[in-house]
């Protein structure tokens, strides 16, 4: 269910303002509209939700806006963990041109590279230490520090331009007015791009109580939240562990994937879950920002844009190994994203990281390979294939498994497991047969809602 | 050396047990001089997957950082392996608390 639309900011107006004052622009437009009109609901589908309106996001921007005036600091380390904090700070820091960074709990670390910088946390007062460098004059351009979620690496700072960090957000009038959903985590790009699209247009920011796939359901009911932003990893979660009535009653109309490669069998189930929704696959990284999207809900991409010139200007190439390396324009250089992709009929498939691979007694693994195998065994909910370390072969290729609820008639733990391992044992190599299968209630998933491939 | 306890044999014999199971191989009666290779047929996966599972049983892994100047150990039968264990084993298995 869409709330009114509204006029202004139009998509024309809106894209006059600089990259960096734009979120200020929208949200204060919205606010002198409908200023009661819900900018974001805390803590949804739980019992202590709470709702921010527009008009209290424009006040505390204006305030910020002002102190930062005063104290004119070098650059902002946000270090609320409130998403209407955040929020705030980004608009207020893009309109003063203060450079700004957002650093998840993980990466606090890195704080040592930005020592200059002021932190600010949830309330939103800016501490003026006479210590403190000050900003003489604007030489450094204003931009954003995001932190990288460590999935392919150790967490490093990436700078954004205001305009990069915009480029995706879709502010045509169908965007306008929507609930969206946010399971990611709100200092990471992936969360970014959410609340700014949501704020940009006017949208309900819906940030759940908890992952717990009961409560994200509970708030996209309660919230009539229509588009869910999600990797992979979670929504399935949500598909196998959520209760069967609340998923009935989701009425989701946009599902994004991003942050993984989706698999044919997983889009088939979000088919049969949400009949309504478009699903759209999102390929990005925290370096290169977004690079494609998939709209027509088959797994991979077609094989004909490798070598092509794709929508967004950006052009694909494969190296012999199957890595997938990625040119944004004609200036930028070939990036390697260290992406496998394959060759599978007219679409190119992704198959994990160069870094997943495990390596056991010489041999390689592509733990996505046994996942998509384990996934189809009656019983099996989910799975996530990882290398253990060993002694007498290097690596051990180990799964977890999580069961369905509930499980097949006449099937039990012990006879799935068996039949598992049979399955591995004909469809694989055998050193890619998992040497340890446990059952767990949950995958275990990093702060960015990815899978982890090494042990724990 | 430490005279082997029954748990430390018992949760040797259940490893190489459940390694059988899990591959698909008939059970067999697991006896301390039976070569590992050749005669219940485990290669070194089978062998590491033990290990992984004696160290979840027995909560060492005598393999993963061998003590100084120690030489990789001969594992040809099932009573080595019994020895190994029994060498590394913590204080409390061998007063025969579990």
């Amino acid at each position: 269910m869409k709330t009114q639309t509204f006029p202004n900011p139009t998509p024309s107006h809106l894209a006059d303002a600089p990259p960096e004052d734009r979120l200020a622009f929208a949200i204060t437009e919205v606010a002198r509209q409908f200023p009661d009109r819900a900018a974001i609901v805390a803590e949804a589908g739980g019992e202590g939700s709470r709702s921010i309106e527009y008009a209290t996001l424009a006040a505390a921007i204006v305030k910020l806006e002002g102190a930062l005036d005063r104290v004119r600091p070098v650059g902002i380390v946000a270090r609320a963990k409130r998403t209407e904090s955040l929020v705030v700070i980004a608009a207020a820091c893009g309109r003063q041109h203060v450079p700004v960074a957002f650093l998840a709990e993980d990466s606090r670390d890195l704080i040592g590279e930005l020592r200059d910088w002021v932190a600010i946390d949830d309330s939103l007062l800016l501490v003026a230490n006479p210590a403190d460098q000050r900003r003489e004059f604007e030489a450094v351009a204003t931009h954003v520090v995001v932190a990288t979620s460590g999935t392919s690496g150790p967490p490093k700072l990436v700078d954004h331009s205001w305009d990069s960090l915009l480029a995706a957000a879709r502010l045509a009038e169908q965007w306008h007015g929507l609930g969206w959903i946010l399971v990611y985590d709100a200092t990471r790009w992936a969360g970014i791009q959410v609340w700014l699209q949501a704020l940009l247009t006017g949208g309900r920011l819906v940030v759940p109580a908890s992952r717990d796939p009961d409560v994200v359901l509970r708030a996209i009911v309660a919230e009539q939240a229509t588009v869910l932003p999600a990797t992979p990893t979670l929504l399935r979660r949500l598909l196998t562990s959520a209760d069967r009535t609340l998923l009935a009653g989701a009425r989701l109309e946009r599902i994004t994937l991003g942050g993984e490669a989706a698999d044919g069998l997983l889009l088939e189930q979000c088919r049969a879950a949400f009949p309504g929704a478009k699903i759209t696959q999102v390929y990005a990284t925290t370096e290169l920002g977004e690079v494609f999207r998939v709209t027509d809900g088959l797994p991979g991409f077609p094989a004909t844009w490798l070598g092509r010139s794709l929508a967004g200007g950006a052009r694909l190439g494969m190296r012999r190994d199957g890595e997938l390396l990625v040119q944004l324009s004609r200036d930028t250089a070939e990036v390697a994203t260290g992406d496998l992709v394959e060759k599978r009929g007219d679409r190119y498939e992704f198959t994990g990281r160069r870094s997943d691979v495990i390596v056991v007694g010489g041999a390689k693994v592509l733990p996505r390979r046994v996942e998509e195998l384990l996934r189809g065994i009656p019983g099996i909910a989910d799975a996530r294939v990882y290398g253990m370390p060993s002694a007498i072969t290097g690596e051990l290729v180990a799964a977890e498994v999580v069961l369905a609820d509930p499980m097949p008639a006449g099937s039990s733990p012990e006879s799935i497991r068996a039949a598992a391992l049979a399955a591995c044992r004909s469809g694989l190599e055998p050193h890619g047969v998992p040497r340890i299968l446990d059952m767990v209630k949950k995958i275990a998933t990093n702060p960015a809602g990815k899978v982890p491939r090494r042990q724990a | 050396m430490s005279i082997p306890t029954d748990a430390t044999v018992a949760a040797i014999v259940a490893a190489i047990r459940q390694v059988l199971h899990d591959t698909g191989r008939t059970a067999v009666t697991v006896e301390p001089q039976m070569l590992l290779s050749t005669e219940l047929g485990l290669d070194s996966l089978d062998l590491a997957q033990t290990i992984v599972l004696l160290e979840r049983s027995l909560g060492v892994d005598p393999f993963r950082s061998p003590p100084p100047g120690s030489a990789r150990p001969s594992i040809r039968t099932v009573a080595d392996l019994v020895g190994i264990y029994s060498q590394n084993a913590p204080i409390s298995s061998s007063t025969g608390q579990p």
